[in-house]
């Protein structure tokens, strides 16, 4: 035993013997593929498709969701399925209807009492998951109703309606002629990426939803950064909202019915991106992609006028392809 | 007997100035259970101490009291001749007492590097604030190559390597740290035969370094492989402490035996 071994040979290249090519190449870059041809397809088929005035559309669109499917990406790396996007953002709506509309606050303190109202929200989430250990999904889905009904006795169902310009001069002003809200999806996604890839927290992130006691025994304060993710999650859905709330001109709620978007469309896009409901893998970059993939194909379908039932057939078939993607992809680990 | 072998054990090894990690009297108890009884142990500087005994025994308790996962009950642990204050795990790897998970507690999605430094990653730039990738991958690389790990590439993911490889990552994450002490409980249980071999050699290497390594194992043939010293534990209490090169198999066997029929014969 007591021999000397060989020289050390850390500077080897990883080898991954017996790995079928194909289906790693698609589970990698399928999305990517399936993009560039849903793009030519719809750029064949549509004549106004290719345009730059679609583009900027279909990223308008994508901006508000997308922010929202950004902070959920990062619970869900973080190990945890908050649930009360929905709840948050129908929250945030409303407070932003109240405080601007029937209150009238200026809009840069109604979008930090909107803020505070999500970080609030956040801590009630996190405080059942941490110190209560209910698993997030469960405690999410119930906080997501509490914060409906906040809605419902706040306004009786009713849509406010904003009359007040500032919101709509400010937010859908079109700084270097692209709409402020694709400039701020560009923006969370480069700090998620940022902060995913080039911080500590980034770090403690994957490594708390990958293998949450291995983390802790290693170090990682697993409860601040719980907390951390909710509260970026929250931040994300108010502010997507926000903007949301800016472009319709009125608060997003029809009775507890929100409008803008639903939790299967942003599962679908988080899935979809290559995060997994396992939690501890994916990446933001991707997410983007995939938010962009769901819209360019609503867009494409809206321009073909093909009516909302196949949209929603394509919707939910997307979901469950992304699921299964999921599942495919633990079970190759 | 079992005091007298305490005494006689504490007297040859607890006062040399090789000794590197000593424990006085050390006892805890889980309610009426006393799992660690008046254990007085010291292992030197640069050596692999082999700790053996049955299941129960009372080895992973001393471990834990060790790198501060458990407070003792009474007793003191002495740290190259200091008494040391040992209240929590970062107290214990402040000493560079650094224990090697028995599961490892390896991120499996994660590369090599990232997890050689969860928990400590090294920063730079405006306010600490980005991870300083190029240092965290030069020193993963040095550290690999130090203990002569077989670890294909500092960014390969962990779970593509061997069960070898990953006792590896876990060790060399304990040097990161300024593990001085290395423990290690069961590092071969779950492990085939070639896999076993390079965990022992990455052992030995650690030795060659001048580390010192506390080995928790139920593998007689190992301690004979691989320790300076040999200690058996039965039922909370250090039965009896050995240079591996003035004993043998058999007479590590009788102290086991030994202990089991004075217990029966008591009950």
């Amino acid at each position: 035993m007591r021999e000397e071994t060989s020289a050390p040979s850390v500077l080897r290249p990883p080898s991954t013997p017996g790995s079928p090519r194909v289906l790693d190449f698609l589970l990698e870059n399928g999305l990517y593929v399936s993009t560039l041809i849903l793009i030519a397809v719809f750029s064949v088929s549509i004549p106004v498709f290719f345009t730059l005035e679609n583009a900027v559309n279909i990223l308008s669109s994508a901006a508000l969701k997308g922010i929202i499917a950004a902070g959920f990406t990062i619970t869900l790396i973080a190990g945890l399925i908050d649930t009360s996007i929905l709840g948050m953002a129908a929250l945030s709506t409303v407070l932003t209807g109240v405080l601007f509309q029937q209150l009238g606050w200026p809009l840069w303190t109604t979008m930090l009492g909107v803020a505070a109202a999500a970080l609030v929200m956040a801590s009630l989430n996190d405080a059942l998951v941490v110190r209560a250990k209910i698993n997030s999904f469960v405690a999410t889905t119930a906080t997501s109703g509490v914060f409906l009904g906040v809605c419902l006795a706040l306004t009786n169902g009713q849509t406010i309606t904003i009359t007040r310009p500032e919101l709509q001069t400010v937010l859908l002003a079109r700084p270097l002629g692209l709409p402020v809200a694709i400039w701020l999806m560009f923006a969370v996604y480069g700090a998620g990426y940022v902060l995913l890839n080039h911080t500590r927290l980034g770090s403690h992130l994957y490594a708390t939803g990958a293998n949450h006691n291995a983390a802790r025994v290693n170090g990682v304060p697993v409860n601040r950064v719980t907390h951390i993710a909710f509260a970026l999650c929250a931040l994300a859905a108010a502010l997507g909202t926000v903007l949301a709330t800016a472009r319709a001109g009125s608060s997003l709620l029809f009775g507890t019915q929100f409008l803008t978007f639903d939790l299967t469309e942003i599962f679908t896009a988080v899935l979809l991106g290559g995060a997994s409901l396992f939690g501890g893998s994916g990446k933001i970059e991707r997410n983007l992609v995939a938010v962009l993939f769901l819209t360019i194909l609503a867009n494409g379908l809206q321009l073909l006028q093909t009516g909302t039932g196949i949209w929603l057939v394509l919707k939910g078939a997307a979901f469950v392809a992304a699921i299964i993607l999921d599942v495919v992809r633990q079970r190759r680990q | 007997m079992l005091e007298s072998s305490n005494l006689e054990h504490a007297n040859r090894f607890g006062a040399t100035s090789e000794t590197i990690l000593e424990t006085r009297n050390l006892s805890k108890s889980f309610g009426a259970v006393q799992a660690v009884r008046n254990v007085n142990w010291s292992v030197k500087r640069g050596e692999v101490c082999a700790l053996l005994g049955d299941n129960g025994a009372g080895k992973s308790t001393l471990i834990k009291l060790i790198t501060g996962a458990i407070l003792p009950s009474s007793g003191e642990i002495w740290v190259r001749g200091s008494r040391a204050r040992i209240t929590g795990p970062s107290d214990a790897l402040n000493l560079g007492i650094a224990p090697v998970y028995q599961d490892l507690a390896l991120i499996e999605g994660r590369n090599v590097i990232q997890n050689m430094f969860l928990g400590s990653e090294l920063t730079h730039g405006p306010l600490n604030l980005f991870l300083d990738h190029a240092r965290m991958a030069l020193e993963t690389t040095r550290v690999l190559g130090e203990i002569r790990s077989r670890i294909p590439s500092a960014r390969a993911v962990v779970r593509k390597l061997s069960g070898g490889q990953r006792q590896a990552v876990a060790i060399a994450r304990t040097l990161i740290r300024g593990g001085q002490i290395i423990i290690m409980d069961e590092p071969t249980a779950a492990l085939g035969v070639e896999q076993t071999r390079e965990v022992l050699q990455l052992i030995e290497n650690l030795r060659t370094q001048g580390r010192t390594v506390v080995l928790i194992t139920h593998n007689m043939s190992q301690v004979f492989q691989v320790a300076d010293q040999v200690s058996v534990m039965f039922r909370g209490e250090m039965i009896g402490t050995k240079r591996v090169k003035d004993t043998n198999q058999e007479e590590v066997i009788s102290m086991i035996v030994g202990a089991k029929r004075e217990a029966m014969g008591a009950a």
